[in-house]
């Protein structure tokens, strides 16, 4: 657990970095975070009893599963997996959580829902939005 | 690039109680029509030469030129900083200080500081001060004798245009879209200023425009001798002048929340706004501003043929009468924006061009709190807002009708004060997000 947390930490300047848009980031960043990924997702852990598991897919610019706006209750341990065909960048506004999309691959972002509001899920490169997380 | 409809943000409000919209919604109902049967039956607030002066000394530095120039000077310079940061700093929305400064501390932030210390922008414009060093170039401002009779209407254009940058334009939270709306505002109004004269600023700058009317609620006021006075809001509000195109910049303030807030209901984002392009954006914005303004012109029409006035003279009387509807939206949409994302504008002035070790304020590598209001914080602050904006609004216009026609009856003012109802409930619907 306390592993995962650093990978996690030492993923998220990585994917900021991607933010900037710069292509060479972008190829350097598919070849060291694949890895991380692959170890975030290895041992796929239940949210647990009183978590809140949200599933989307995305294939073809479509998106499907929990989208739309999703409510959470304040405090609330959520887990959210996103499953796609292109390589893109999960972002969590407001939260400020990234994890790397690999095509074919479950990307997890497992958070404590602590701060209320309407928060939007999107895929960083495309802007499509996957869901609106509602936490109060 | 984020898709919440306001220029930028991490977050939106969450749906006001059904509770909350309910009581509000029969609060306004309740006292629009107390207001019409129980409130004054004779015109009560003072007028334009009502207030109580302030000291000459302090009139002599507010009205000198050396506190404006001081002023538009800080301003220019702090303009220039935010284009250059726009354009040489990071260009990552979210590191880049330009599109908070622009959208969330200027444009938020200077609808609370008109209401506390009154026409903040006209004083100090440094885009007034560009056109003072160009002057020479045009001298004699050939276009000069034509500004008295576009009235207020350039304003409206001119907002309409921003709000177009700000709320519709795909690209909007780019540093790049920024520095070059910066430069192209400022370009367009001191080069029009040149032709127009410096008049043009007051009739023609949407933001000092803006300023202008939200400080009408002000307890800031300029007699009609000229003193600088203290006096009561209301009367303030019922003092502006009723320039032509006056209703219209109300109106587009007012139309352009409204979509704001239309744009983050699940109606829209699954509905009409699904495409989320700039078609749909376009008709968006411009349909809310439409029906603002039918209904607005419905009902002022409407009150004005009840009374047996002339129609055409309406819409510009009661226009100031809105003015405190559209500043109960503006903070019922804004207020935490401004308190919550705004911290992201001081955390990124403290290194604007994203360099290296850079840290003025020591603040740089803190994190927006987005806790530190609570959400029902937020929800009575947006609730009272439009409540208390419905409220001031329903007062203006029953005193205005009591000015245009003394004893005027109560039921000739229904048509307008049902419209305010539409505008109030409609907006609590807006936060409800239906």
């Amino acid at each position: 657990m306390t592993g995962r947390r650093i990978l996690v930490a030492a993923l998220v300047p990585l994917a900021l970095a991607g933010c900037a848009g710069t292509t060479a980031s972008a190829g350097q960043e598919a070849a060291t975070t694949s890895p991380v990924v692959t170890a975030t997702t290895a041992a796929p852990e239940p949210a647990g009893p009183t978590g809140q598991r949200i599933e989307v897919q995305v294939a073809g610019g479509e998106v499907s599963g929990d989208t739309g706006r999703v409510p959470v209750p304040l405090g609330e341990l959520v887990t959210v997996v996103v499953t796609g065909d292109v390589a893109d960048e999960l972002h969590l506004h407001g939260y400020d959580r990234t994890a790397d999309l690999v095509p074919g691959q479950p990307a997890e972002l497992s958070f404590d829902a602590t701060i209320p509001g309407v928060f939007q899920l999107e895929l960083h490169e495309a802007g499509t939005v996957l869901l609106t997380l509602q936490v109060s | 690039m984020t898709l919440l409809a306001h220029g930028v943000g991490s977050r939106t409000d969450l749906p006001i109680p059904l509770g909350l919209a309910l009581y509000g919604a029969g609060a306004a109902i309740l006292i629009s029509f107390a207001a019409l049967l129980l409130f004054w039956r004779a015109p009560k607030l003072g007028g334009p030469s009502s207030g109580r002066p302030l000291p000459a000394g302090a009139q002599r530095v507010l009205d000198g030129p050396v506190l404006r120039r001081c002023l538009q000077a800080v301003a220019l310079a702090l303009l220039a900083l935010v284009i250059a940061a726009a354009v040489a700093g990071p260009g990552e929305t979210a590191r880049n200080l330009a599109p908070w400064a622009l959208y969330v501390t200027f444009w938020v932030g200077l609808v609370p500081v008109s209401l506390m210390v009154g026409p903040v922008w006209r004083v100090a414009n440094p885009l007034r001060l560009v056109h003072r060093i160009l002057r020479p170039l045009a001298p004699t401002a050939p276009g000069a004798h034509r500004l008295p009779a576009l009235g207020l209407w350039p304003a409206a254009v001119s907002l309409l245009v921003f709000l177009w940058f700000e709320l519709v334009y795909p690209d909007r939270a780019g540093p790049g879209t920024v520095a070059a709306f910066l430069v192209g505002y400022a370009a367009v109004h001191a080069g029009l200023a040149l032709w127009f004269g410096e008049g043009w600023f007051a009739s023609g700058d949407g933001f000092e425009v803006c300023s202008t009317l939200i400080a009408r609620l002000s307890p800031w006021a300029r007699r009609d001798d000229g003193r600088l006075v203290l006096r009561n809001p209301l009367a303030n509000a019922t003092a502006t002048p009723q320039a032509a195109g006056l209703a219209a910049v109300v109106v587009v303030l007012l139309g352009s929340t409204a979509f704001d807030g239309l744009s983050r209901t699940v109606w829209w984002q699954t509905g009409p706004g699904a495409a989320d392009d700039p078609l749909s954006g376009t008709l968006g914005l411009l349909g809310s501003v439409a029906v603002i303004s039918l209904l607005y012109l419905l009902g002022t029409r409407l009150s004005g043929r009840l009374a047996g006035q002339p129609a055409g003279i309406q819409p510009r009387r009661y226009a100031s009468s809105v003015i405190p509807i559209a500043l109960g939206y503006t903070v019922a949409h804004y207020f935490s924006l401004l308190l919550l994302d705004g911290q992201t504008t001081w955390i990124l002035a403290s290194n604007p061009f994203g360099a290296p070790g850079v840290d003025l304020f020591g603040t740089y590598d803190d994190a927006v709190d987005l806790t530190a209001v609570s959400p029902d914080t937020i929800a009575y602050v947006q609730v009272g807002g439009v409540v208390a904006g419905h409220v001031a609004g329903v007062t203006l216009a029953h005193e205005q009708a009591l000015r245009s026609q003394r004893h005027a009856r109560a039921s000739d003012q229904l048509p307008l004060v049902v419209v305010m109802v539409l505008f109030t409930v409609g907006g609590l619907g807006l936060l409800f997000g239906f």
